[in-house]
């Protein structure tokens, strides 16, 4: 069965559709909204102790990528995992996702259990450490 | 007394001097006792006999439990398996109605015609994986069909053009009778054409002509969510256009009412 466990979850995107999901679907996280890669480092700032960030690709002002650069450049942020979800879907996109530093990476449209199913691999990886 | 002279006296006395061996000599010198522990020892005997078959039936019986346990396990654990399936299928319903919930909220979010516009897309691109697609909304001013908004490069006629004036088979019947179709037909570039529908009237038209490569095809629980944005969006367009159109005409009045005070 899927557990969502009590988390805090920076969500990095410009579609309001998508934040609305995954209010309904990571309930009961606390999110932390932004609309695009800048806004998602100044709401970061705010929040250092998120426990993941759910990062969408083609965003204005700072791209998805360039955001993942930045924080994982960043040692106080570097450890945070990040779960990119974008409509890019080809393998080089993934590839180029995971070589950047994301743990996984999910394409648009996805189902509720694919992202539980994500996020409870990041809580057995945690559990084990 | 003295003793006998005879052999059996003789014997008798020999008996009755010489020392007698330890076990003859107990049993001798207490009978009642030596039968007693007999008593106990046979006594014993049958309890120790008793416990055994006792014993003997009960592995047997448990011999013959053994296989119903068996039997009782599988059926446990297929039962198990089967809550498994049916919980994970429940699972997959919860995620389905809250797609089915989150469009039509985000819908229904808003009054401004851009704001309803950005959400269809929204819903094509990031909940049935469209990657190229068209709006049209019927004017109601000029009555034509207007293209509200396309993304992607379609290959038909009508194709980055302001007004679509027919021609497509597809879209053309989905016009008419207010039925989601399917593509591909001949002459259609059209995957599937979604017809937008308010109390009965068609009013406009999602055209998608191209999936994410990733996506594939659209599966039988996307129609779920085409359905829903036949009634929906048409609705919430509807509903945001009456809106925009009292609150301009407001806003007019509100300008005339000005002008007259200050004059």
């Amino acid at each position: 069965m899927n557990v969502v466990k009590t988390r805090k979850v920076l969500v990095v995107e410009d579609s309001r559709l998508i934040h609305k999901m995954y209010e309904v679907m990571l309930r009961p996280c606390i999110l932390i909204a932004a609309h695009d890669g800048r806004e998602g480092l100044e709401r970061l700032g705010e929040h250092p102790d998120v426990d993941v960030i759910m990062l969408d690709i083609n965003m204005p002002h700072m791209t998805g990528l360039e955001f993942l650069g930045q924080i994982r450049s960043n040692p106080a942020f570097a450890r945070i995992p990040v779960i990119i979800v974008s409509t890019e879907g080809k393998e080089e996109d993934v590839a180029r996702g995971l070589q950047a530093g994301a743990i996984a990476y999910l394409k648009k449209p996805f189902q509720r259990e694919d992202l539980l199913k994500i996020i409870g691999r990041i809580d057995s990886k945690e559990a084990a450490l | 007394m003295p003793a006998p002279k005879d052999s059996k006296g003789l014997a008798e006395s020999a008996v009755a001097v010489s020392p007698a061996p330890h076990y003859t000599r107990g049993i001798a010198s207490d009978p009642l006792a030596t039968l007693m522990r007999a008593r106990q020892l046979i006594h014993d005997a049958q309890a120790a006999i008793e416990e055994a078959s006792q014993s003997v039936v009960e592995q047997r019986a448990a011999s013959v439990e053994i296989p119903e346990r068996e039997l009782r396990l599988a059926k446990v654990e297929n039962e198990r398996e089967e809550l498994s399936v049916r919980l994970s299928e429940v699972e997959h319903q919860v995620g389905r109605l809250m797609t089915l919930y989150v469009a039509t909220y985000q819908l229904h979010a808003t009054l401004d015609p851009a704001d309803v516009q950005a959400t269809i897309a929204e819903i094509a691109v990031n909940m049935l994986g469209a990657e190229r697609f068209a709006l049209l909304l019927h004017d109601e001013e000029d009555k034509t069909l207007e293209i509200r908004l396309q993304e992607g490069e379609i290959a038909a006629p009508w194709s980055g053009k302001s007004h679509y004036q027919g021609g497509d088979p597809l879209i053309d019947a989905c016009l008419l009778d207010g039925i989601l179709r399917f593509g591909p037909v001949e002459n259609s570039p059209v995957l599937v054409t979604v017809p937008l529908r308010v109390q009965d009237v068609t009013v406009g038209a999602l055209v998608i002509t191209k999936l994410f490569d990733h996506k594939g095809k659209l599966h039988e629980e996307d129609r779920e969510l085409l359905d829903l944005l036949g009634a929906h969006a048409a609705s919430a367009l509807f509903a945001s256009r009456v809106y925009a159109r009292a609150a301009r005409k407001l806003r007019t009045l509100e300008g005339l009412i000005n002008l007259v005070r200050k004059g």
